[in-house]
Formats: structure tokens, sequence, C-alpha cells
């Protein structure tokens, strides 16, 4: 009998070795399952490397590629500048800009703005600080601007800085930029994130390129709020409060950035209590994040989840052409009942591409109804008749058309309902779904939209918010072998179209700016070359624990100093 | 002997090539590095020329591969995109060491990347490992000696429940039951993701607390395949004659089971741990992905996400390096373990 | 005097070969092995039931309502309309298993089939002729292990990912991506087996009775399947079991990284991949799927247990 209770005993041992003993270094802190008073002090705080600091998790999905505005467009990325780089101008949770570096705003009243609109002046303030101390100048500008330019950095997009015809620092608090032509949308896309200069110039004069530079994973100098610490490739990245920023020390001491992929992960950690904040989750999840108690903020951000529709005799379905078939989809898609059912009522269905720019969307665009039998009656107009199998059919071809996509789990559920609710009128979606880096890649890379293969093309994308600046359509971005990397993969050229979308992007006179977009908007209803599914916000969830917390659809953590902590 | 080493290990090469041309082909086509490069929204087109000009992703695939291998600094590349190649290149090339930047990780080496990695998911799996090998010695050498007994049956079943349910599953249900639930009900919970509390620091006991779960979750499963093995082999092992004889001769129980018996029942389980150790170096994706573990596993995840050659390229050599060292080391032990073993002259 | 010889009664008429009990066939030895391995009788029995789940079920339910959704029906839990619940779109869930069966099983068994042929061709061949032909062949497998299984899962997913058109196999359109499934899992999983064979090869053909084969003239074929082949028949067997439970479970570790089976066709793997964020608050969602991918793995792995034991040829017990 001794092998056998030996051996069992070993085995018994290792497993409850094996299971979880809580070693007492725990923290005392508990996490209430519901929001109760939040100003419940604990006793004691047995950690006594913290002393009382207050460190606020932040979840975060995916990893940095960079931290440095030369090199990175990942949002993830792009919102800890906030933290601790800085703007020239920020917007607040109503998306109105207020100045920053700089005195006031430029525009055409205050001469900040030239009366051809082609040069713009900023006056910067004199008490703005690197978290070195070194005094942030125009000469800092003036580096930034050459950096983003110079071929030998591998920046991550060069727009807009190479639409400036060039930049002078006449003294150390001016700026003045010159455009080759007027620039609309100048606000909205210039000066997120500055370089200094100070650090970086002799680096750059080095190594002959700031592609390899330490600063890019390391900002160690900034010029926000918070100063960078440490980033651990994979696990986390940590920002400490900034006893320089000239605008006072935020009240949270540290902010611990931890990357979490996975969307189950992210719930049960928030739900525990490992994190304070999260950004994104999916809307599938979020009976159960309201369930947990915690709150919830949705903030637009010009991005709307779309359909895009291939339209072009060659490469296309010719179905459609037709735009009476266009507008039969369009009527055969209940979107008010998959924003209903599927995300909560917490997203409305966008009647126009600028739905969340109502200065813009003026007259507002209304979508089109639910009407099946509207679609049908349509589809039959067009010629489109009812073959033996349910799909329609004309001149021999069937009406089946390639809806392609992501693969996350939502699109692929809209996939499905979509598939069936045009399935009733007679229109056989096939579906696809596809890595987005397979689904994005341009027209060299074979990607699936870009070559053609898809008729109906799912993806969330906005105009350049706030700004209402749209691209895609013109007919010079169509991929060809000699320009492959071009964007219109709709194979759409409309002339008046094109125009239109032209002469906007110069005009900054805002009534005239107003009134071609109104033209713009017009046409993307009648001939339905955009369809939207639904407004596409940015969802913030956040503890209890978090306080005086506001967000803003173009620059997301622009009151971070002001965010507080409860213990 | 150290002949069949030394041709094994050059017989090594050759194969290391082939591997590397068939897997860069394969990369070229999974996906384009610069179609995420836009963030939110997608990458403009001045944009993509540039970046792909700049990162050499214009150059037709055998070019692509000639620089990886032997770099492109006995050459020039054209950076300003007036069509003329004026500036010298920078890669020395994989032969001689250099593996290139990453293409997402901005401004990051290779090397960098995958040694930031490295030692967390060394971490884990060899914890793991060990876990899972004492795990399934005891386990099946006692049910292969307890055969078709009660306990034989209760340990085979919940080690197969186990093994049925799919590793994000596991993970995902551990995670919940001992980091959320433990938590509200009062009871001593454990932490859900990432490797140690922010508020406490990265201590040894953070790390080790951090790893249960993942390991837990690893080792439960593996601990069904490993175990049936041990368990398959000592029963066919146990039955043969000279066992028999040892025990007729009287030899005590102990020294039967784990000086004879263990000894030639091992071959099975050389075969599995030699080809597993190399593996450990890939991390487990699943796992690592769950449970925020910054391994090696993820980074292959995100990096193929994103069409990241000169990194996922990187892990792959290493990969193979380690295999094919590792495949030589389990042929030697085989022929330790069974004298019959003889390998063609 | 006559000698009369009495006709022999009864016990006499017995010959001396009726006495002793007739040899059994290998068939009833296995048989008889096999039936004392309580465990694997319930594996057997679970799984016939499992595969008349997916048969009859789907004479129950077509199709089109195992796709059939209604967001307004979302999330239900088990009631009498719907005896499994339903899934975040509406979908039966009930059905959805039943074809997700028929899916999952399909790819478990081709897959198997594709790796145990595979590991065992390039595992005999490899140990029974040795020299050059071994090295080239081990070093494939090397090859082929050096790529990581879900790299070469992820590539060829990419790959052919909408590249295989659907096929119409009785009378059930199966989408492409079934296909790709089941070649890249097979074409994945057979270097652990080939390698089990060969080493087995190795020692077994150092034996005496091989050498005896040998010296009588029996041919290379005939001494490989007929000889050593049924002598490694255990490892075999323990191998294809595993694997098809390996592969089913696979199929949900693909649909986890999402290039799995395409929507809105289910399987077990894509179904218990999309019940990860409801845990707790719909876990009708995860629990059945779970259940069943529990039951196929568990009593395939106990058939494969009691056949190994029952078709061990070394077994001495009855």
């Amino acid at each position: 009998m001794n092998p056998k209770k030996s051996l069992f005993t070993l085995v018994l041992v290792i497993t409850v070795l094996a299971t979880a003993c809580t070693p007492a270094a725990q923290p005392t802190t508990l996490v209430q399952p519901t929001a109760v008073e939040p100003t419940k002090a604990e006793p004691t705080q047995t950690s006594a490397s913290t002393g009382g600091r207050k460190v606020a998790t932040f979840l975060w999905r995916q990893e940095f590629d960079s931290l440095s505005p030369l090199y990175t467009s990942m949002w993830f990325s792009t919102t800890t500048w906030e933290l601790w780089n800085c703007y020239a101008w920020y917007s607040d949770e109503k998306n109105i800009a207020h100045p920053r570096l700089v005195k006031e705003i430029p525009s055409t009243e205050n001469g900040g703005v030239s009366a051809d609109y082609k040069t713009i002046t900023m006056k910067l303030r004199d008490d703005i600080k690197w978290s070195d101390g070194q005094p942030i100048t125009s000469d800092d500008f003036i580096f930034t601007y050459k950096m983003w330019i110079d071929p030998k950095n591998t920046v991550s997009s060069v727009r807009p800085y190479d639409l400036i015809e060039s930049m002078e620092a006449p003294d150390k608090q001016t700026v003045v930029m010159k455009f080759t032509d007027p620039f609309a949308p100048w606000e909205a896309q210039l000066w997120k994130g500055l370089l200094p200069a100070h650090i970086l110039q002799p680096v750059f004069e080095k190594d002959g390129t700031l592609d390899k530079a330490a600063w890019n994973a390391a900002p160690t100098v900034g010029c926000g709020p918070y100063v960078f610490k440490e980033w651990q490739s994979g696990s986390f990245a940590r920002f400490v409060a900034s006893d320089n920023y000239w605008l006072g020390k935020p009240k949270i001491d540290e902010i611990f950035m931890r990357f979490v992929p996975d969307d189950a992960s992210m719930l049960n950690a928030m739900k525990a209590g490992d994190g304070n904040l999260a950004a994104f989750p999916p809307y599938s999840d979020i009976p159960a994040y309201q369930k947990a108690g915690l709150n919830l903020v949705t903030e637009p951000s010009g991005f709307n989840e779309s359909w895009f529709f291939l339209i072009n005799k060659d490469k296309g379905h010719p179905a459609m052409l037709d735009v009476r078939v266009r507008q039969a989809i369009a009527m055969a898609f209940d979107r008010v009942k998959l924003n209903q059912d599927l995300h909560y009522g917490l997203t409305k269905v966008p009647a126009s591409y600028w739905d969340a720019l109502p200065f813009w969307n003026t007259p507002p665009m209304q979508t089109y109804p639910y009407d099946p039998e509207g679609a049908k009656k349509l589809l039959d107009e067009a010629g489109w008749v009812v073959g033996t199998d349910g799909v329609r059919e004309k001149d021999g071809k069937k009406l089946v058309l390639r809806y392609g996509t992501t693969i996350r789990e939502d699109r692929q559920n809209v996939q499905a309902i979509a598939q069936q609710e045009l399935a009733a009128v007679g229109i056989k979606l096939d579906l696809a779904s596809y890595e987005s880096d397979v689904f994005f890649a341009d027209f060299a890379n074979n990607g699936p939209a870009a070559t053609g293969q898809v008729d109906i093309q799912e993806w969330s994308d906005a105009p350049a918010f706030p700004d209402p600046d749209i691209f895609y359509w013109l007919c010079s971005e169509i991929p060809t072998t000699e320009k492959p990397s071009g964007q219109n993969s709709f194979y759409l050229c409309d002339p008046e179209l094109d125009a239109l979308i032209e002469q906007q992007a110069s005009q900054l006179d805002v009534t005239e700016r107003q009134k071609t977009i109104e033209k713009i908007n017009q046409i993307f209803h009648d001939k339905v070359y955009w369809l939207g599914l639904w407004q596409d916000p940015d969802i913030w969830v956040f503890d209890s624990k978090l306080q005086n917390v506001k967000f803003s659809g173009v620059t997301p953590l622009f009151n971070i100093m002001e965010w507080d902590m409860t213990q | 002997m150290t002949r069949y080493i030394i041709r094994r290990l050059l017989q090594g090469v050759p194969v290391l090539i082939i591997i590397s041309m068939i897997l860069f082909a394969l990369m070229m086509n999974m996906g384009d590095p610069v179609a995420a490069m836009g963030g939110r929204t997608i990458t403009r087109t001045a944009d993509r020329e540039r970046l792909k000009r700049q990162l050499g992703l214009d150059k037709p695939i055998y070019v692509q591969y000639l620089y990886w291998l032997v770099g492109n600094d006995w050459t020039k590349v054209d950076l300003n995109g007036d069509g003329v190649a004026e500036t010298p290149g920078t890669r020395k090339g994989v032969l001689r060491g250099d593996f290139g930047t990453s293409l997402s990780i901005r401004g990051k080496s290779v090397v960098q990347v995958i040694s930031e990695r490295l030692p967390n998911t060394l971490l884990l799996m060899i914890a793991a490992e060990v876990f899972i090998i004492l795990g399934a010695l005891l386990i099946g050498v006692y049910s292969a000696l307890r055969q078709y007994s009660l306990w034989d049956n209760v340990i085979t079943a919940i080690t197969f429940i186990f093994y049925s349910m799919p590793i994000f599953f596991i993970a995902l249900l551990s995670m919940y039951l001992f980091g959320v639930l433990f938590k509200q009900w009062g009871l001593p919970y454990l932490p859900t993701v990432g490797m140690f509390d922010p508020q406490i620091g990265q201590t040894p006991g953070q790390v080790a607390l951090h790893m249960v779960l993942p390991v837990l979750s690893i080792a439960l499963i593996s601990f069904a395949a490993y175990s049936r093995y041990v368990r398959s082999t000592m029963l066919e092992v146990m039955s043969q004659d000279y066992i028999r004889t040892a025990r007729s001769k009287g030899l005590p129980r102990r020294e039967i089971i784990f000086i004879h018996a263990l000894k030639n029942a091992s071959l099975p389980i050389v075969t599995v741990v030699g080809l597993d150790l190399p593996l450990l170096l890939g991390g487990a994706v699943v796992t690592e992905r769950i449970f925020a573990w910054p391994g090696m596993g993820r980074l292959f995840l995100d990096q193929v996400g994103r069409a990241d050659t000169p990194v996922v390229m990187g892990i792959l050599m290493m990969i193979a390096v380690a295999v094919v060292v590792f495949q030589v080391i389990t042929d030697i032990v085989y022929a330790w373990l069974d004298p019959r073993i003889r390998y063609g002259t | 005097m006559t000698t009369t010889t009495a006709t022999p009664g009864p016990i006499a008429q017995l010959t001396h070969d009726v006495l002793e009990a007739p040899p059994l066939t290998l068939r009833d030895l296995a048989w008889r092995r096999f039936r004392r391995h309580k465990m694997a009788l319930f594996g057997g029995i679970t799984l016939i039931l499992l595969v008349a789940y997916a048969l009859v079920g789907t004479l129950i339910y077509p199709e089109s309502y195992a796709n059939h959704n209604d967001t307004g029906q979302a999330l239900q839990a088990p009631s009498a309309a719907h005896p499994f619940g339903t899934d975040p779109i509406g979908r039966d869930v009930l059905a959805r298993t039943i074809y997700g069966a028929q899916i999952s099983l399909l790819i478990g068994l081709a897959a198997v089939t594709i790796e145990t042929l595979a590991g065992i061709l390039i595992g005999a061949l490899a140990g029974y002729y040795g020299g050059w032909l071994d090295s080239v062949l081990m070093r494939f497998t090397e090859a082929m292990l050096i790529i990581p299984e879900i790299f070469l899962l992820i590539v060829m997913a990419k790959f052919f990912g909408n590249k295989i058109p659907d096929i119409n196999l009785f009378g059930r359109i199966f989408s492409g991506s079934v296909i790709v499934i089941v070649v890249i899992i097979g074409l994945t999983s057979w270097m652990y087996l080939a390698r089990i064979v060969r080493a087995e090869f190795l020692s077994l053909k150092e034996n005496d009775f091989i050498l005896a084969a040998h010296a009588t003239g029996t041919p290379n074929l005939q001494i490989i399947i007929g000889h050593i082949l049924p002598n490694s028949i255990a490892p075999i067997v323990v191998s294809a079991t595993l694997g098809v439970a390996n592969a089913i479970l696979a199929e949900a570790y693909i649909s986890f990284l999402g290039l799995g089976v395409q929507p809105p066709t289910a399987t077990w793997g894509n179904m218990l991949d999309n019940a990860n964020s409801y845990m707790d608050t719909a876990p009708w969602l995860w629990f059945f799927p779970g259940l069943l991918i529990l039951l196929t793995v568990l009593s395939i792995n106990f058939l494969g247990d009691g056949l190994r034991d029952a078709l061990d040829p070394r077994s001495r017990t009855v």
C-alpha cells in the first residue's frame, strides 16, 4: 500500500501547491461590486512603496508601435501625446477648440490667417516649457516641420506638412507658415505633437535620420502634464506627473497603461478592479460593464461604420451601376433595428457622412427608411426579376453581390443579418471576411477591396474630424498599376463629385465651404454612393474611482490634469 | 558518433536556408504592412508610396530576400523618391547577424524586440514544462500500475476533461473564477492580467503570483496527452519478460518501476519532450494573449497580424535553429537510452 | 467370439479437437479485451449517440433555421421555443449545435485521416530504409516542425481564405473554408506521429523475427505492412484518437484567432469563441457547445484507449 499512498499524496501535494494561496502582501483595497460612495477612504495602505500615491491603470487594447509624433498614427499612441507631449490647440468635450501653446487660435479676425488664406501666423505663449525646464520656442516648431518633410525620416504620414511651402520664425514666439494653396483642414491636422529640438537636433546631425533615435521609444523629455517614465515591450508603459508643467501639477501621480489585447480579459480585469479605465470595449460587452457598475461615456469622433459600393462598369456587378438598385439596398436593410438591438440603442443611423459634425450636415440629410416592399418595387422597375431560387436575375446574370469586411465579431454578425434581410428582397450576398492587413492591402498587394473583388465594402471611417475634408472618391485615387496605392477602391469616377471634393479642400471661407459640402452631401444621398450603418463614437469605460473625467472626440484626454482618483 | 553529429548539423544548414526562402515568400503574400500604418483611418496614397520606398517594400521579392540575407550596404537605395539610388544602405543581412529593423515597431531592431520578450516567455514556458513533465510522470506511472482501477479511471476522466476544452476557454474560465468571482465573494483571489500589480511593482513574488493562472492553463491541457504516452509505454514495458524476471528475482518494486521499466518506457516521452523544447521559444500564443503576458507568442501573433516580416522571420529562424539542434540532441539521447538503436553509416 | 464394439456414447463421440476450446481469432480476442474496458464502451456508445444527434437533428431542423437570425430575440435563456437559448443575433443554439456537429466531426475525421496516412508513410519509410532516405525525410519533418503550427495555420488561412469555392456534399453546401481548415490541420499535425513511427521501426527492425523474415525472402513491403506495422499499432491508434480530439480543438483555436470557418456557418469552435464575453451573462452560449466538445473528445479518447489495450499483440491477458 505504501507506494500507492506516497504516489497519491505526492500528486495531491503538487496539485495543492499549484493552486493559489494568496500571499500576505496583497493590497488591502477591496473592489465594491457596485458604485458606492467613492469617498470611503481605506484606513491603511499596507503597500509601502506607493505610500498613498494615486496610480490610475488604463487598459489599452493595442500596444504602441512608437511614441514619437513622427512615426505613428495609431490611436492608442496618439492619445498618449496628450499626456506627455503638447498640441498647439486642443478641443474640449463639445469639440470646441481652445488654444494651448498659442496665445489664441489663428483666424481671419485676429490676423492669424491672411486674407488670401495662404499664410497662417501663430503667436506662442512665453511661459511654455519642456519637462526639463527648457523653454518651448518657435525653433522647436521649425525643427519639427523640417523633420516631418525630410526624406531620410520614414515618417508615418507627411500630410499636411508637405503642403507647407515654407515656414519661418521671425522671433522666438512667432511661427509663420506659408501654404502653396489654401488648405482648409489646417486647424484639425496641424501641430499635434512637437519634437524637442534641443534633444533631437544633435541626434539627427549624428545619425542622419531620426528613425533609430532612442527618444522614439523613450521620450524622456516632453511638454505635457505627465512625463514618460518607462515602456516595457508588450507589457506596460508608465507616465508620472511632471513637476515642470506650466499649467500646474496633475492630481493623479501616475498613469499606468497596461496592454490587454483580448476583449474578454479586459472585461474581467475591469470587473476585478485591475484596471480603472478601458477604451473601445465591443458593444456586445456593454451590458456586462453596466451590470458591473462601471461608467460608460460615448464621444462622437466623426467615425461612421459605412458601406461603400463598388461602382464601375468593368470591375463591378452591373446591378450596382443602377442607382435604383443601390436605393433598394438602402431600403431593404433595417439599420434602425440593427442599432437598437445590437448596440442597445447607444448609436444611431447616420444619415450623412458628416453626421457628427452638425454644422456641415446642414440641412440635415434624412436616411432611407426601412421599406422592403418599396425596395422590391424598385428592383422590379430596374429589370431585376425574381428567379426560381428566390434570387433576382436580369439578362442571365444573377444578382449576387460580394460583401466583404474584417473579421471583427460584430462585423460578422452584421454580415449575417444583412445577408438575411437582403435575401428577403431577392438579393444574394456572398459573405467574406479578412484580417485587416489583408483587407486593406493595396492594389500591388492584391488587397481584395483594392483589386475590385468586393461589391459592398464595410469599414469605419471619418472625415478629417473635426474638419469635414474627404478624399476617397477622387478619380485620381483609383488604383492602377502605375498608381498602385490609390485609395478609391470603389473605382468610382463621378466628375461632378470630383470637382466638389477638390473645391472644398481649398475653401477657407466657412460659408462657402458649407455650401460645397451640402452639395456633396446631397449627391451621396441621392446616388447612394455611401450608406451609413451606425455612428461609431469613441467608447470609454471607467470605474467610480476616477473623478472629473471628460473626453473629447478630437483630443480625447484633454483635461487629464484635472482628473482625480479616490482610493 | 561525432561524425554523425557533425553530419547532422551540417545537414541542417541547407534546410535552414530553404525554410527561410519558403517562409519569406509566404510572409510576403500575407498582407500589407503599410495598410495598417494610418492608424484608425486608412493610410493615404502618397504616404503608402513613400513608406514602401523607404522601407524597401517596393522591390521585387527576390531582391528583398537578398537584402534580408546579405544586407544592402554594398548597394545604394533611393530615399527621396526621385528614382535615383543615392544613399548607401545600412543593413548587413542575416548572415552577418543583422536581422533588420521591425516594420511596425518603428526604430527597434529585430534582435532588440525579440530579446525584450524572450525572458518572459522562457519563464512561463519552462515553469509550465517542468510542471507538466513531473505531473505527467506521476499520473502516467500511477495509472499504469493501477490499470482499470477506480483511481485510474477518475484521474483519466479528470485529465481528459481538461484536455478536451479549448485553451482559451480554460484560461478565461479560470481567470473569471479565480480573478473576478473569488474577489467578489471575499475569498483569496488571483490577479487577472499582466505580470505584476502597478501599485506594488515588479517583484518576484508578484510575478510568481501572476504566473499561476497562465501556467495552470497551459499545464492542465497537456497533462492528458503526456500522461497517456507515459501510461501506454509503461504498460507495454511492464508486460515484458525482463520485468517479470526482475520481479521474480525479488527486486524491490520501486527499483523495478523507476530503474528498469521507466528507462525503457521513456523513449516516446523523450521524443515528445525533445520536440517540444525548442517550440517553447514560440511561447503560448493564446494564453499570452488572454493573460496579457508580454511574451514571444503574443509578439508573433501581433506582428503576423501587421505583416511585419523582419520580426516574424527573426522569430522563425531562431526557432528553426533551436529545432535542428534539439533534434540532434534527441537522437543522441535515443541511442543512449536504447542500445539496440544503431544509426546507419 | 464376436467382439462387439458398442456405439460410442455421447461423451466418447467428442473428438479431441472439440474437447479443447476452439482457438480464439484475433477479432474475438480483441473484442473480449475491449469489453473489459468499461470506459471504452461508454466512449463508443456516446460517440454513436453524438453522430445520431448530428444526423437525426438535421431531419428536425432545416439548415436555414439554424442560420435564421432575429435580433429581437437575441440572448434569450433556454425556453420551450428555444431549448438551448439564442445567440447574440437571435439564432437558435440547439439547431446550430446540430449543424455545428456535422462540421466539427467532419473536420476532425478528415484531418486525422490525412495526418495518419502522412505520418505512417513518412515514418515507416524513414525508419525502415534508413540511410539517405531517412535523412531526407527527417529533414523534411524538421522543416515542417520548424514552422510553428499556428503560423502555418494563419498563413494558409490567409492564403486560401476566400479562394476555395463552396462544395456541395450530401445535399448540404459546405463553405470552402472548411476544406482549408481540414487540410491545414492535417498538414500541421503529422510530424509527431512520423517521428514515433520511425522510432518504433528503428527499434523493431533489429528484432530476430524480422531478420528471419528477411532470410526467408519476404518482400520489404510485406515486412513493413504485415510484420512491423501491426507491432507498432499501439502508438498509431493512440495518436490517431488524440488527433481527432486535437483537430476539433484546433478548429476552436483557429476560430478564436478569427480565421475559422466563415460565418454564418456554425461550428462548435466558433460558437464557443463567440461566448467568451458572455461567461456569466449568457452561460448557455458556452455550456452547450462546450459540453458537446467535451463529450465528443472524451468519448473518442476513451474509445482509442480501449482500442489500444485491445489490439496490443504483445499483451497476453484475455
